[in-house]
Formats: structure tokens, C-alpha cells, sequence
């Protein structure tokens, strides 16, 4: 049972890290992108580029990783979702669908559908009262936490965060106001393209870097968002590991289950939550 | 000072304003006046450009301003106080007014002094949240929000809309102490405090201008002005 607390915590520290930028954006801009975790794939792949044709160390990789899918969130938001700003959502959904769709094959036909596992970069374990953890899961745990308060910090004193959660609250008031409330988007846009890419980063080492390992987290970000409120990033904090204790709990009594549970447990939080009037 | 002639503007296929015209002097209090669904948000939002008119202009100081974004427009002088009484509710008081005047320039404890002398009691809410706050004080931090920096022209949307009488008193008074400090547009309902402040009152029906009252001896006859709604 330790064990299966151990992973929750490393499965909601990672869908933390991809999650946050997904609650960020759709806070702010009224944006759903499906594109998001192309970011998070793009981060893997990199760093085991990296690794394996480079042969730099893993945080250098890490850091190619994080860098360069900061910079495809960038082109993603400049060139495709800043034209749709105020547009209805289904076209923004469309068109950040074919984005991932296009990146998706872009990296099948650079680096193949083959599964690339890499070993943790650590490889040593710590023991505590009898029970053995990988080091390196528990600095994923930590370097989520950290994210965590470092977001808060930026978000609740710097004026570009204050800038940024006014115009969760009221876009248009900010903009009456004088401010040009785009090139905040930008900023909060890349910031959680370059989380979400950490996340691919750090998950490498735990599961296998594969084309379609976007997709398949994107639902679970989802989730997350939903359970945590859209656009509340303390919310989704508490809603990565809630989620990723369930998960990885059920997993342990019901391995097929493991994932449906966490949509029952969004799908009871939309029912309950009281809504604003 | 400002010059709206014959503009339309639609929400979509949704025409909402047909060929309005109305002219403001520096200093002027001009309160717009008409039913629900005449357009008055509609025109402030024109004049503010959140919506752009489909035809005709809009000038201040002579030149056109029609299509500039609000952005543009604030740091030209323009403040709007939307109808939505929305402050940012995650942030502090002060925050609130920290973004202001962070964007007009202004020092914060100067910016916090306006707010504090148009509302001294706002001094006990500036650590607080601001979706705490009642409506009514929502609607006096959206108004000393709009005092930060330098305003030439204050639109206001129906400031005493679902406020309590004290409010509407509290309100009065700082309109009142504005008026020939500041140009102001301001969409009102309430007509005792219209004939009490209005330099001007430019009645709208169906989106369109159906008078425009000059004459003190017209703007304090309410029944001239129910007539007209």
C-alpha cells in the first residue's frame, strides 16, 4: 500500500506539472488546447534524443527538452490560437486538434512508433522505516511541489502573475484598463508549455516515451482541470494528487479500473460543485 | 471634446444602434437615459471600442477614434466602469488598484489615495479580497479604479444598478464631487439623480436618439423625461 501512495504521489506530481498550463490557459484565454500535451511529448522525445544521440546528461536533455517545446508553445500560440482569441471554442478545438494530429506524425516520422524507454538517471533508492523508494521519484515529487510554490509566488506578487489572474477574473477589464492582455497570454501560455514539457521530462524515466503518450494524458488533464476548477491553479494542484493517489490506489485492488475511477471522481465533483451564480 | 456622429453597431446580424449622434463638452455630465434593450450599454462599449461601429465616427479632441482599441483608448484619458460591477475578485483591494496603476503610471499609494478619498472606509478593505466586497463597494472601487492615472472621460454604466439607497447616496455624492472636474458619460435609470447631476440627457429608444435635453428647465422635469422612456 506504501508503494502504491509512493507512485500516486509521482503520477500527481506529473499530472500536476501538465496539467497547470492546461488550467492556465483555458483560464485566461478561453482556450481548449489539445495541443498542450504535444508540448509534454515533444519533451520526452528531446530528451532522449538527447541522451541517446547527443549523449549530453539528462538535465542538459532536460533542458533541450523543456527549451524547445517552450518555444513550439510559442509558435502554437503566435500562429494558430492568437487568431482564434474570442472565436468559438469549437474552432480553437479544431485547429489545436490538428496541431497535435500534425506533431504527432511529425515525431512518428523522426523518431518512429517504437516505444524508447530510459533508465532512471538517478538509480539509487532511499529506505525509510523498512520501505525502499527510488530517489528519483521522490525528487519528481519534491520538483512538483517546488513548481507549485514557485507559481504561486509568481502568480500572487510579480505584476505580470497579478496581470494574469485579473484576467482570469475579467478579460475585458483588464483590457479597459489599458492593458494589452495578449502579450500576457503568451506569457502564461509558454509557461505552461514548458511545464507540461518538464512533465514529459520527468515521466520519461517511469514510463516509455511513445508518440501517442500525449493523447493518452491529455484525458487525464481533463480531470484534473475539471475536479480542480478551470482556471484555479491551487485547485488543480490538490486535483493532480487526488487523482493520482485514485488512481494509482484503484490500480492496486482493480489494475483495469485504475484510470475510469478518476473520471467517475470529476464526473461526481461537476455534479456536487455548487455553481456560481 | 467628443463628437459621436451617426454611428451604427450590431451584435452580429443584430443591429443595435441606428445613426446615433451625440456631442460632449470638456467637463460636461451627460447621462444617457432609455428601457432595457435600447442600446445604452451598446454605445458606451462603442465609444470605449469594445465593439466596433459599422458606419459613422467617433472624435475626440477632433480627431476620429472609431475601431481604437480600449487599450489605445485609456491611455488617451477614456475609463469605463462596465455594468457587471466585476472587480478582479481573486486579488486584494489594493491589487485591484496596484493594476491600474501599474498601467496609468501613477505611483500605488497615490493611486490608493484617490480611491481612499472618494471612500475613506474603502482604508479597512484594501487587504481584503475583492470579491468580498458588497456591490456597492465593488461599483466605488471600479469608480476610484477609473480615477487612477489621468481621466479625461468616465463612461459609466449604470452605477447605481441593485444598490441599496445608502449606496446610491454614497454613489451620488462622488459623482456629484466629480462633476466639472471630469467629462463623463453615464448610463442611469435612476432619474432623480439624473435631473440632479445632468449637465445634458440624451434619451435612447430602440437603439435610436429620441432627444436630447439642453435645458436645465427639461432635465429637471421627470415627467418630461419618464414621457420620454
Amino acid at each position: 500500500m506504501i508503494y502504491a501512495i509512493m507512485y500516486g504521489l509521482t503520477v500527481g506530481a506529473i499530472l500536476y506539472l501538465i496539467s497547470v498550463g492546461f488550467s492556465l490557459t483555458f483560464g485566461t484565454m478561453r482556450v481548449i488546447n489539445f495541443a498542450h500535451t504535444l508540448t509534454y511529448t515533444i519533451g520526452a522525445y528531446l530528451l532522449v534524443a538527447s541522451l541517446r544521440q547527443v549523449g549530453i546528461p539528462f538535465l542538459w536533455g532536460g533542458v533541450v527538452g523543456v527549451g524547445v517545446a517552450a518555444l513550439v508553445g510559442y509558435c502554437i500560440e503566435r500562429f494558430v490560437i492568437r487568431r482564434l482569441y474570442g472565436e468559438s471554442l469549437d474552432y480553437t478545438f479544431i485547429a489545436t486538434f490538428a496541431v497535435f494530429l500534425i506533431g504527432v506524425d511529425i515525431i512518428k516520422w523522426i523518431w518512429g512508433v517504437y516505444p524508447k524507454p530510459i533508465s532512471d538517471p538517478i538509480g539509487r533508492a532511499a529506505e525509510f522505516f523498512g520501505f525502499v523508494f527510488p530517489v528519483y521519484r521522490i525528487l519528481v515529487i519534491v520538483l512538483a511541489i517546488l513548481v507549485f510554490f514557485g507559481l504561486e509566488f509568481f502568480i500572487r506578487k510579480t505584476m505580470v502573475g497579478k496581470i494574469i489572474v485579473a484576467a482570469l477574473d475579467n478579460k475585458e477589464g483588464v483590457r479597459c484598463l489599458g492593458i494589452g492582455v495578449e502579450k500576457y497570454f503568451t506569457i502564461a501560455f509558454v509557461l505552461g508549455s514548458a511545464l507540461a514539457a518538464l512533465g514529459g521530462v520527468l515521466y520519461a524515466p517511469i514510463t516509455a516515451v511513445h508518440p501517442y503518450m500525449g493523447s493518452h494524458i491529455l484525458l487525464l488533464c481533463f480531470a484534473v482541470v475539471l475536479t480542480g476548477g478551470l482556471g484555479n491553479l491551487r485547485g488543480t494542484f490538490l486535483a493532480s494528487f487526488f487523482l493520482g493517489m485514485l488512481i494509482s490506489i484503484t490500480g492496486r485492488f482493480w489494475p483495469a479500473g485504475s484510470e475510469i475511477v478518476a473520471f467517475i471522481a470529476m464526473a461526481l465533483v461537476l455534479l456536487l460543485r455548487p455553481i456560481e451564480a | 471634446m467628443l463628437q459621436v456622429i451617426g454611428i451604427d453597431a450590431a451584435y452580429g446580424h443584430a443591429r443595435v444602434l441606428h445613426d446615433v449622434s451625440l456631442e460632449l463638452e470638456e467637463g460636461e455630465m451627460l447621462f444617457i437615459v432609455g428601457r432595457n434593450g435600447a442600446g445604452k450599454t451598446t454605445l458606451l462599449r462603442t465609444i470605449m471600442g469594445l465593439l466596433r461601429p459599422l458606419k459613422g465616427s467617433i472624435k475626440f479632441d477632433g480627431g476620429d477614434i472609431a475601431g481604437l482599441s480600449p487599450e489605445e483608448l485609456y491611455h488617451r484619458g477614456f475609463r469605463y466602469v462596465a455594468q457587471d460591477k466585476k472587480v478582479f475578485g481573486s486579488l486584494t483591494v489594493r491589487e485591484n488598484i496596484e493594476i491600474a496603476a501599474y498601467s496609468s503610471g501613477e505611483p500605488l499609494s497615490r493611486a490608493v489615495d484617490k480611491v481612499l478619498e472618494i471612500y475613506p472606509k474603502m482604508r479597512d478593505f484594501l487587504n481584503l479580497k475583492a470579491g468580498q466586497l458588497s456591490g456597492g463597494q465593488r461599483q466605488i472601487l471600479l469608480i476610484g479604479q477609473a480615477l487612477v492615472g489621468t481621466p479625461r472621460l468616465l463612461l459609466i454604466d449604470e452605477p447605481t444598478q441593485g444598490l441599496a439607497a445608502v449606496v446610491i447616496n454614497e454613489i451620488a455624492k462622488i459623482l456629484k464631487r466629480l462633476k466639472g472636474q471630469l467629462s463623463a458619460i453615464i448610463v442611469e435609470q435612476n432619474l432623480p439623480l439624473v435631473t440632479k447631476l445632468a449637465d445634458k440627457v440624451v434619451v435612447l429608444k430602440e437603439g435610436k436618439v429620441i432627444a436630447t435635453l439642453r435645458e436645465a428647465s427639461e432635465i429637471c422635469n421627470t415627467d418630461l423625461l419618464e414621457k420620454s422612456l
